[in-house]
């Protein structure tokens, strides 16, 4: 009995210290946090075609980013045929500038065809875990055009009615060119 | 903030240097009654109450702490005591991104079987026991800021509307094991540990526990809760009973 007291004393001093020091919650990379909006382009000409067309020289900016900053892989070098959109999870809405042909001439002239997009929703967050805390989910989202005369995208379709924007796997909207 | 922090992870430590004291001190007092006493000695039966002495410590160093226990045991027989708790526990949890504070109450039931083989003259406990807990609680979300991984679009939301979430309740059981010394007659000092498993909580809807009073912090990975005592209490002998 005078051994169980010597091993049962240090056990407790071990149990105390150990969870007396909480182990640090951080938010993993894996889990789903805010979604941003993925968007997908297809061939106007061939709407029946379900492979993706690329946008040639695809630059993106968000309209009121205060650093006037292009969207990451999205500064006009490169073709592309889907992008994923952060939504702010400030305002019911977020415009996005894309500008197809993107370049300049030996006269610094800008070229291409730049159009600008309004993605408008109603914000829902939703609780995730205490390490992430809560994020955001877009409800009833719709993308609408705004018509210079001049657009390179033709028609823009939602996945579904009420299209909510939660999961970056599914496709939530189509831009036709 | 930080210091406070810190300050709360050497308590454990330092208390259990003052426990080592306390333990080695009762054993030179009896070794000295044990030469002197011929009689046959018989133990005190009776009821022992006492409270919390590091939830009140760390009521006063922790800014985001406040609790209170109230524990007691009744002597049912040589080995087995009815022990109980009740206290009330306020934590605010913060981090990045939420801001919580729990407040609430609750109330433990159960049994102790004492262990220890005592030395002549000596009423010490090394034990083990069984609990159920019930608390009673509610919730506030005092603010939290939407995660997002995307760093194009800063900052994000915050949202600094309080939002309470009350009525909440949970039921959970506890094995413990501690010691407890008796340092001057009928005055004892305790040292426990809780190991504690929830059978049922309400969650909030759209938020969850984080913490529960008599329960503590909850963890992601599953039902698991950890716990920790250091008891004052004084016996009130109600009789005296041979071994």
């Amino acid at each position: 009995m005078k051994k169980f007291k010597y091993f049962i004393i240090p056990s407790l001093v071990f149990v105390a210290t150990f969870f007396s020091c909480e182990k640090d919650d951080i938010c993993s990379a894996t889990t789903e946090t805010t979604p941003r909006m993925h968007v997908v382009f297809y061939d106007n000409n061939l709407p029946s075609d379900n492979s993706p067309k690329n946008v040639s020289k695809l630059r993106i900016t968000g309209v009121g980013h205060p650093d006037s900053k292009v969207l990451t892989g999205f500064d006009g070098s490169k073709n592309a045929s889907e992008v994923y959109l952060p939504l702010k999870t400030t305002e019911n809405s977020t415009q996005y500038v894309l500008h197809q042909g993107y370049g300049l001439d030996a006269n610094e002239n800008v070229l291409g065809n730049p159009d600008t997009i309004t993605v408008s929703y109603i914000r829902k967050d939703v609780f995730v875990s205490r390490a992430c805390g809560y994020k955001t989910i877009f409800e009833n989202v719709v993308i609408t055009l705004e018509d210079d005369g001049n657009t390179w995208i033709k028609l823009l379709q939602a996945e579904n009615d009420n299209q909510t924007v939660e999961h970056e796997t599914d496709i939530h909207y189509k831009i036709y060119h | 903030m930080k210091q406070t922090s810190i300050i709360k992870y050497i308590i454990s430590p330092l208390f259990i240097c003052l426990f080592f004291g306390a333990t080695s001190y009762a054993q030179n007092d009896s070794l000295s009654i044990k030469k002197t006493d011929t009689l046959k000695f018989k133990e005190s039966y009776g009821l022992r109450l006492g409270g919390d002495l590091g939830k009140l410590i760390r009521s006063f160093l922790d800014d985001e702490y406040k609790g209170f226990e109230i524990n007691g045991d009744y002597r049912l027989t040589r080995r087995w005591y009815l022990a109980g708790e009740i206290g009330t526990e306020e934590k605010t949890t913060i981090n990045d991104y939420i801001n919580v504070t729990t407040q609430g109450s609750y109330f433990k039931a159960g049994a102790d079987y004492n262990a220890y083989e005592n030395w002549y003259g000596m009423e010490n406990m090394i034990y083990g026991g069984l609990r159920v807990g019930v608390s009673t609680f509610s919730q506030n979300l005092n603010s939290y800021k939407v995660y997002s991984q995307d760093p194009y679009w800063t900052p994000q939301y915050t949202s600094e509307e309080s939002v309470k979430y009350g009525g909440l309740s949970a039921i959970w059981g506890e094995f413990i094991v501690g010691l407890k010394v008796e340092v001057l007659n009928n005055l004892y000092l305790g040292l426990n540990a809780q190991f504690k498993y929830k059978i049922t909580e309400d969650q909030p809807d759209n938020f969850e526990n984080i913490y529960i009073p008599g329960f503590q912090k909850t963890y992601d990975s599953g039902g698991f809760g950890f716990g920790y005592g250091y008891t004052i209490s004084y016996l009130i002998p109600f009789y005296k009973k041979d071994k």
